[in-house]
């Protein structure tokens, strides 16, 4: 049998003594995809947070190819292959845009040329310093930093929010011919649920720090009425 | 040599021993927040290593250089190891009253060994005398300090703003959270940095002694003038510690000159401006 890729087990953590996910369990296959979705606030980057070790987990274990890394610093956790793009960017503002890429990048696939590839307006960005991009372009920087560390999964939170529609269309894109090209898994947080389930095989929703709907996207994505009870919908809000 | 001229060349040289000895207590305090009030503790050993190796071993001036490099460097390795790094997450007040008390051991031990005199330091024959400069008088060793300062400066900005290693370095100070995500080990990161901003001081604290002079208060004397270069450069800034320093040494100079009653508060008026116009110093950014 094939050992998944990511494992947790009943997870409980949260920030100091306050606790934001409870009995959090689920495996994610090696080349797997998997949608979070869920409300602000129900705990969707702190399950990112978690996987990349900024959280104290109170309870329960999170495997990494058949080893324990509940306790494992977040350094650690890059190296073996977890790459993080952060809801708030992160961009190193003293850095230029390919110091950004190259500052821990580690090898594989992933070089500089196939993230300019992918992301054409980085390659002319290359010596602009990080604070000098628009959104959309630090949220391209922020992935493809993510890409260059080469992960065997990637996390992304929120990578869609708050851009403007075109740049959506248009990042929406390039994660679909990442995800496409890519050997990797990935987990993506998402507001924007009908881009996220078409993206990924799996989904789950939160709901207060709880896993309350797991299953395939296609099927969440087809029922228009479980998303709307579940997270309402983001149109029908509009 | 009181001249205007004059007193800038000194305020210069002045001004390269402070940012020697400040410029890596900018970076590490950037990159880690962590309070180190014994900075100046390890400048001040680098200055008793050298006086050590040329009075009592006979080695020449230069050659006592790098040893105090090294020697503030492993000090600065050990207390990192075994004090410091149990107290990155302590907060500011037990930081700043554990490194004081680092400053109190280190003015006690250097009493204790060499006694409260100031060192008598001879100078080698050809770093005496003055250079006959377009009608000015230069003191040589001020010449060869300016000298190896800015060839240690450029050193310095081309390894933080051209090397990996340096990308590193401004890449945690920028945002240490996502550098640890990237997988970037910032804990031996910082630790390198540390030990090489400690020996920089260590150098910085060799060089002073034949301008500044030496007995066991100068780790509290200078540590004044090392925080006003941080808090006016802008942490983690090295062209900001650069312009600070050079200000800082000017500016003390010329109030000492010119104005000697009130010579010794100009610098804290200077500080005091710098402060309120730009908080976050010169070329600070946050
Ligand atoms: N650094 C933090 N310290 C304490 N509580 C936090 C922190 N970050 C988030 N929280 C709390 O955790 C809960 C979940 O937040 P978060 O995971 O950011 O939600 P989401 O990403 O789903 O919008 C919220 O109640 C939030 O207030
Ligand atoms: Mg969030």
């Amino acid at each position: 049998m094939t050992e998944p890729l990511l494992s947790l087990r009943d997870v409980r953590a949260g920030y100091g003594a306050g606790i934001v996910l409870d009995g959090i369990s689920f495996d994610l296959p090696a080349r797997g995809s998997l949608a979070v979705l869920g409300r602000n606030g129900v705990g969707k980057s702190t399950l990112i947070l978690t996987l990349m070790g900024y959280t104290q987990i109170a309870r329960g274990r999170i495997v990494w190819r058949g080893a324990d890394i509940t306790g494992q610093p977040p350094h650690r956790r890059a190296r073996a292959g977890i790459g993080w793009v952060a809801q708030e960017r992160e961009i190193f503002a003293t850095l230029s845009v390919e110091e950004n890429l190259t500052v821990a990048a580690r090898d594989g696939s992933w070089t500089l040329a196939a993230v300019y590839d992918l992301f054409p307006r980085l390659a002319e960005r290359r010596r602009n310093l990080g604070n000098q991009l628009s959104g959309g372009e630090q949220q391209m920087l922020a992935i493809a930093r993510a890409l260059m560390t080469n992960p065997a999964l990637l996390l992304l939170d929120e990578p869609l929010e708050g851009l403007a529609p075109i740049v959506v269309e248009e990042l929406a894109a390039a994660i679909r011919r990442m995800t496409e090209q890519g050997e990797g898994a990935f987990i993506l947080v998402e507001q924007h649920a009908d881009i996220a389930l078409s993206l990924t095989r799996s989904a789950l929703v939160l709901e207060r720090g709880r896993i309350v709907h797991s299953g395939p996207s296609a099927q969440l994505l087809a029922d228009p009425a479980a998303l709307d009870r579940l997270i309402g919908l983001r149109l029908a809000e509009a | 040599m009181l001249s205007v001229l004059g007193m800038l060349f000194d305020g210069i040289a002045y001004g390269m021993l402070l940012f020697l000895m400040s410029v890596g207590l900018s970076v590490t305090l950037g990159m880690m927040n962590f309070v180190n009030l014994a900075h100046c503790s390890f400048a001040m050993l680098g200055g008793y290593v050298t006086v050590t190796l040329m009075n009592d071993a006979g080695w020449p001036f230069f050659a006592t250089l790098p040893i105090a490099f090294v020697a503030a460097a492993a000090a600065s390795v050990v207390l990192e190891r075994v004090f410091f790094r149990r107290f990155y997450h302590a907060g500011e007040l037990p930081q700043c009253l554990l490194t004081i008390g680092i400053v109190f051991v280190s003015i006690a031990a250097a009493a204790y060994i060499y006694g409260t005199d100031q060192q008598p330091v001879q100078l080698p024959d050809y770093l005496q005398g003055s250079l006959h400069l377009m009608g000015l008088d230069f003191a040589v060793y001020r010449l060869v300090l300016i000298a190896i300062a800015l060839a240690i400066t450029v050193l310095l900005v081309v390894t933080v703003e051209a090397t990996r290693f340096g990308a590193k370095v401004r890449a945690a100070v920028n945002n240490q959270r996502m550098a640890r995500g990237l997988g970037i080990d910032v804990d031996t990161l910082f630790a390198v940095t540390f030990a090489l901003g400690s020996g920089l001081a260590g150098l910085g604290g060799a060089l002073a002694i034949a301008m500044l002079g030496l007995d066991p208060s100068f780790a509290l004397t200078y540590l004044i003038y090392v925080l006003i270069v941080v808090a006016v450069g802008g942490l983690g800034s090295i062209a900001g510690s650069f312009a600070a320093a050079m200000l800082l040494g000017v500016a003390d100079l010329a109030g000492k000159y010119y104005i000697p009653a009130f010579g010794s508060i100009l610098i804290y008026v200077v500080m005091l401006a710098m402060i309120m116009v730009r908080p976050t110093g010169l070329f600070g950014r946050r």
